[in-house]
């Protein structure tokens, strides 16, 4: 949890910032043309909190620890760390995949709503330096009128990024074969495959929270 | 006097039952893609007894020992480990048969993020919950003191040398005090005088813990002396099996150059 939670927390937030800060600037500009710059930290908030966040954290993890948990794992593999685990009749499976995916599962909606307030807040630093307005102006107008069921189920939907990434880096690492090559390929691949399926769960789980929570 | 593998030979020696034979590996084959690695192999082990298996690299030494303990299952023939076949069996069996087999690993596979005294202590802590930590940090001083690293409690395996790591992970296959040791290579990379060591140490512990053990290796000087009995594999079979000096009288060709050899 330390390794996946705390040691992401940095690069997370640092994405979320700057995603916060592009927002801001990127939307202000937009919102001008039609004279609503009032809109501007309700835009903000809900691009932030409903899809940019949840899925640029899930990019970031699938990066950083799926390509950490596939190294380490096929590392494992290739030296016959795990078929010592299994010899001396301890599931290496249970041991050093379920605790794995448990972290991941429950670390990636604590990054998101990481990467979420450090958006906000470059959001807000954005916005400031162009209109001055106190952060919490900025806050209460961005989340007037909003309710939690918009705002939970897109940061709960990243436990199941969690579960993707924590599976793909698992079963890419627990299979390797083939050495220092084997290594990077299990590196590679979990971080290549974590992000496409992260990315094409987020488009189901998208639908799935509007017909659930229309 | 040995002879060369007789089939039927083997067949009648394992049917006097599995009360005598602790491993029992009969007429086993194991297939990888097109690469047949053995075809046929019938061994057999007893209790206190310990049996070097040679042969050249890629004869599938390894592969056998790795079918021994279950990490691979054969193609066809049957692997018994005291009167179980692995073939069938629930994970939770198969475990339970594990926890009397000690495996020694070529290159040791101790786990790296963790020390020796821990990887040592890695299956104490996860079967024997009866013991207390006192009496599990006792049990781990006692093994390192047995195989000779008892300073290097705390140390990482990286910062180790090869023969340290062997017998470290020697000291953790003798954790659950096992009654079959299987060692995969025990002196392959090592200087001759720490191949010696371990030679001695396998026989120390052998007179010790009286356990049946299998040793793959194609080290000559070590098989002879820490071995009642040879087997030599070549192209997937066993071609001879007997003590070493019947190993020398023999008249196959193979046999005869595989003796030769430095």
């Amino acid at each position: 949890m330390d390794d996946i939670g705390s040691k992401s927390l940095p690069l997370v937030a640092l994405a979320g910032g700057a995603i916060g800060a592009v927002l801001s600037m990127e939307v202000r500009s937009s919102m001008a043309r039609f004279g609503a710059t009032s809109l501007l930290p309700s835009a903000v908030v809900y691009s932030l909190v409903q899809e940019m966040g949840p899925i640029i954290t899930g990019l970031v993890v699938s990066g950083r620890v799926g390509a950490g948990i596939g190294a380490e794992l096929a590392s494992m593999k290739v030296t016959e760390q795990i078929d010592a685990m299994e010899v001396s009749a301890v599931n290496p499976y249970r041991l050093l995949a379920s605790t794995r995916i448990a972290a991941c599962i429950l670390m990636l909606p604590l990054l998101t709503l990481a990467a979420d307030a450090s958006g906000l807040f470059t959001g807000w630093l954005a916005q400031t330096l162009t209109e001055p307005i106190s952060l919490r102006q900025f806050i209460d107008a961005g989340f007037r009128g909003a309710t939690l069921t918009e705002f939970l189920p897109p940061t709960f939907k990243t436990a199941v990024f969690g579960l993707i990434i924590g599976l793909v880096a698992c079963y890419q690492g627990m299979r390797t074969r083939g050495g220092a090559a084997g290594v990077g390929r299990a590196a590679t691949n979990s971080v290549v495959l974590a992000s496409l399926f992260v990315i094409l769960a987020d488009v189901v789980l998208v639908k799935l929270i509007l017909v659930v929570f229309p | 006097m040995a002879t060369a593998y007789d089939p039927a030979m083997r067949q009648d020696e394992s049917e006097q039952g599995d009360r005598v034979f602790v491993v029992a590996v009969e007429d086993v084959h194991k297939t990888f893609g097109a690469f047949k690695v053995l075809d046929g192999v019938s061994l057999s082990v007893r209790r206190g007894e310990t049996l070097a298996v040679l042969g050249r690299s890629g004869t599938g030494k390894s592969v056998l020992l790795r079918l021994i303990v279950g990490l691979e299952t054969p193609d066809s023939g049957s692997v018994r480990i005291l009167g179980q076949e692995f073939n069938g069996l629930s994970l939770d069996r198969i475990g339970d048969i594990r926890k009397k087999m000690g495996f020694l690993f070529q290159h040791a596979a101790l786990y790296d993020s963790l020390t020796v005294g821990q990887n040592v202590a890695f299956p104490l802590l996860h079967h024997r919950g009866d013991l207390s930590e006192s009496e599990r940090n006792e049990r781990v001083n006692q093994l390192l003191i047995e195989v000779g690293l008892e300073n290097s409690l705390d140390k990482m395996p990286s910062d180790i040398s090869g023969g340290m790591q062997k017998r470290a992970g020697l000291a953790r296959a003798l954790a659950l005090e096992p009654e079959i040791l299987l060692l995969d290579e025990p002196t392959a990379g090592l200087d001759p005088i720490s191949s010696r060591e371990i030679d001695d140490l396998v026989l120390k512990l052998q007179r010790e813990h009286q356990m049946a053990s299998i040793v793959v290796t194609h080290d000559l000087y070590s098989a002879k002396t820490i071995a009642n009995r040879l087997a030599l594999l070549d192209k997937g079979k066993v071609l001879i099996e007997g003590n070493f000096e019947d190993l020398q009288q023999s008249d196959i060709a193979f046999v005869k150059e595989f003796l030769k050899l430095p």
